[in-house]
């Protein structure tokens, strides 16, 4: 068995000579997560593909495509744009939660690219996480505009906002909720069900600072209890995984600092009723 | 039909109950609460009917409405654990530069409750309910409750009966090896 052991080595080296560039191939190997719900007996276990990476293109999401379409029909996982702005293809590649289809292929031929879904998150199939109770936690934050005075049906007006108060929502509002932020945060694998996450809790700042939304302190008094928010112990995964460069990490410090009350929301520049009111006279 | 939908009915309340409850804790339904409860049980139903067995385990996970039935303010909390933070940091170099006792008692009190919160949030992070069951939290915190006693009974124990928690620190500073002292 050691024997065995000291070979394999050998054998890895011989396979990089046998696929590298100067014999014309440069074949990467892709260990990727499997587990299939339908086989329940079996274990999770990774399978490695090999692909030759002169015939695909560069991102990781195009190497899962390959294996798909010409090797394993029966790899499954979500995908959609293919250019970052949807947020389905999140997955743990090499250790970082991030978009398959915005990351490139680690050319280094000589290890495995390991790809596994979204950690510490119920699988339902491969590559796929089971996003209900984020899904659910974006829903309980409300994620829409709400005013004091609903506007009538037929009588919307347009709602007035400085360029200035537009400017504090940059940052925010460009999240696609991949949930990478999220499944990188270690309170929130411990405390997901209570703790609501670096995503869902920027989303909630994205709305409390919004200058056209009056449920501010509705929003904020929702959110004091020991777990919704300070569950965070600003250790800033979150920011450092996204994938789109945001900082949620941010966003929570700016909610404790609004939840402590030493930091109060701006009134809005421009009052966001102006038209209506304009209308009236 | 009808019979079977009674026969499921007893079952149901219990969901029903929990959707109404969580409905309720929300407040945008406390300003209207009986406008939104026949919606809300129609609604339901469709939900039920629609619903796929496989993710169900996964669907009955608690999310932050049923924390918001039971309001506990944390906010004026964290912002006495960030002061002691700030004040410990001026705090530790004056202790050491200038021992008296009134230092020595504030270091005493701000050093244990510092390490209070740390110690509770790894307390709570790591022995969960849902991982250890739901006797071993408790006892977790309890040891975390006792251990902060027993570091504030023996600091101030340093600081009335001994040199105090300066000197001590200063003493330990300037313990020499036999080598050194020769």
């Amino acid at each position: 068995m050691p024997l065995l052991r000291l070979t394999t080595g050998t054998f890895g080296q011989l396979r990089t000579f046998a696929t590298s560039p100067a014999l014309g191939k440069r074949v990467k190997t892709f260990a990727v997560y499997r587990w299939n719900p339908d086989e329940p007996d079996k274990k999770p276990h990774t399978q490695n593909y090999e692909v030759d990476l002169d015939d695909c293109a560069p991102m990781v999401l195009d190497a899962l495509l390959k294996i798909k379409n010409e090797m394993d029909p029966t790899l499954t996982f979500r995908r959609s744009c293919r250019e970052g702005v949807c947020g389905s293809c999140a997955m743990n590649i090499d250790g970082v939660n991030t978009l398959a289809c915005i990351s490139h292929i680690d050319t280094n031929l000589s290890k495995p690219s390991k790809i596994y879904p979204l950690p510490h998150m119920y699988v339902v199939k491969d590559l796929v996480p089971d996003l209900t109770n984020f899904y659910r936690q974006y829903q309980s934050i409300e994620p829409w505009l709400q005013r004091d005075k609903e506007a009538a049906k037929g009588k919307e007006t347009q709602l007035l906002q400085d360029v200035e108060d537009r400017a504090k929502l940059d940052g925010l509002y460009e999240c696609v909720l991949c949930a990478c932020c999220s499944t990188s945060c270690p309170s929130y694998w411990w405390n997901g069900d209570k703790y609501l996450g670096p995503a869902v809790l920027m989303q909630a700042y994205r709305w409390i600072i919004d200058s056209r939304d009056d449920a501010t302190e509705k929003r904020l008094s929702k959110l004091k209890d020991t777990y919704s928010v300070y569950r965070c112990h600003t250790i800033m995964n979150c920011t450092r995984t996204c994938p789109k460069g945001l900082n949620p990490g941010r966003a929570i410090a700016q909610i404790k600092t609004l939840l402590s009350g030493m930091v109060k929301k701006q009134p809005p520049i421009m009052d966001p009723a102006g038209l209506e009111k304009a209308a009236a006279h | 039909m009808a019979f079977s939908t009674f026969l499921r009915a007893p079952a149901c309340k219990n969901l029903v109950f929990s959707q109404q409850m969580r409905k309720l804790t929300t407040q945008t339904s406390l300003q209207r609460p009986v406008a939104s409860l026949l919606p809300a049980t129609t609604h339901l139903f469709k939900e039920l009917t629609t619903s796929t067995p496989i993710i169900n385990s996964v669907r009955s996970l608690r999310t932050t409405p049923v924390m918001a039935g039971k309001p506990h303010d944390h906010s004026k909390l964290w912002v006495i654990e960030k002061g002691v933070a700030v004040l410990l940091v001026p705090l530790v170099p004056l202790g050491l530069l200038l021992p008296n006792k009134l230092f020595d008692a504030a270091l005493a009190i701000l050093i244990t409750a510092h390490s209070f919160w740390g110690l509770e949030a790894i307390a709570i992070d790591y022995v969960r309910p849902s991982v250890v069951g739901p006797i071993l939290p408790k006892i977790a915190l309890g040891l975390v409750y006792l251990i902060c006693i027993a570091t504030l009974g023996g600091l101030f124990y340093i600081i009335s009966h001994d040199v105090g928690i300066g000197n001590m620190i200063r003493q330990i500073w300037s313990i020499k090896s036999d080598r050194q002292k020769s």
